[in-house]
């Protein structure tokens, strides 16, 4: 299994990424699933130069889903990016086998509330988070691998389902 | 000479801290704008940074703490087809060279003198052993 790290992040590749868990896990392979980024050449540019010395691919949520499978086979550490919970989610419904996705990051913007420091939701990121949690994907907030993993919907039980609860 | 306008970006307080240590060394500093990726999304990041780049109207730097973080991804995407130069690992000895030679020297030809500054800046010594 090459996957090792699936993420929620709006930054995508950033400094914790590409430092704090990329120190540990040392990935081969970045994937960014982003429609957005991966329709710009120049984007994607950019997110390749990124991480040096790691291949950065980046592809919509179609040609993810569709390669999921196959580069959970390959040798050596892979990491996946999505930019907010429906893209997760997307990415799911589509087909990609993800049992789990690490919340790092999803900031303040309008209509957006709090909570954690670092991830703040709507009513439309709720909705996919439990529809992801439903589907028995576990979501945990943990922004670098030296922090604790909270469950999300421990902090925030209006996500929680019937088939999970809130967990510690 | 105009002078180069120059946008420090970074993680948490660095940047405020960066100016000041520098103005313990060169004296009271102006015209350096600041700002921290705290709590700030990719979109809102590049936002703020869009917005003070746009009011150089002859170009400017930025400068940044380290290649690779949101920081520089946002600050290259905000600064696109402008005249704007991204510098990153700024460090202590780069800033104050960029204050001595801000008014001295076009964008282009600055940016370059601050990476070589800072990238001198790096040196081993060891204390002779008795």
């Amino acid at each position: 299994m090459s996957w090792t790290l699936h993420r929620i992040d709006d930054r995508l590749i950033h400094g914790q990424v590409v430092v704090a868990w990329g120190q540990r896990m040392n990935p081969a392979r970045i994937w960014v699933v982003d429609d957005a980024s991966a329709a710009s050449a120049w984007e994607a540019e950019l997110l390749a130069s990124s991480a040096p010395g790691v291949e950065v691919r980046v592809m919509g949520i179609a040609q993810a889903a569709q390669g999921h499978a196959a580069e959970a086979a390959r040798e050596g550490g892979a990491f996946l990016l999505v930019r907010d919970l429906a893209m997760a989610l997307a990415l799911v419904e589509a087909g990609a086998r993800v049992t789990e996705f690490n919340i790092g990051g999803l900031h303040y913007a309008p209509g957006k509330h709090k909570v954690h420091e670092y991830v703040y939701l709507d009513d439309v990121d709720r909705a996919a988070a439990r529809s992801l949690l439903a589907r028995g994907v576990a979501l945990w907030v943990q922004d670098v691998p030296a922090s604790r993993a909270q469950a999300l919907e421990t902090l925030d039980p209006s996500v929680a389902t019937a088939r999970t609860g809130p967990r510690e | 000479m105009t002078r180069v306008p120059a946008l420090l970006i970074t993680h948490a307080d660095l940047a405020d801290a960066l100016v000041r240590a520098a103005e313990r060394v060169y004296g009271p500093i102006e015209d350096v704008g600041r700002l921290s990726n705290e709590g700030l999304s990719r979109i809102a990041l590049e936002k703020e940074i869009a917005e003070r780049v746009a009011k150089w109207p002859h170009g400017g730097i930025v400068l940044i703490d380290f290649w690779g973080g949101s920081c520089f991804t946002c600050g290259v995407s905000a600064t696109r087809g402008r005249e704007v130069v991204v510098v990153t690992g700024i460090n202590l000895p780069a800033l104050l060279d960029y204050l001595h030679n801000r008014d001295s020297y076009p964008v282009i030809e600055l940016a370059e003198r601050i990476r070589a500054k800072g990238q001198e800046s790096f040196r081993l010594q060891r204390a002779p052993t008795a």
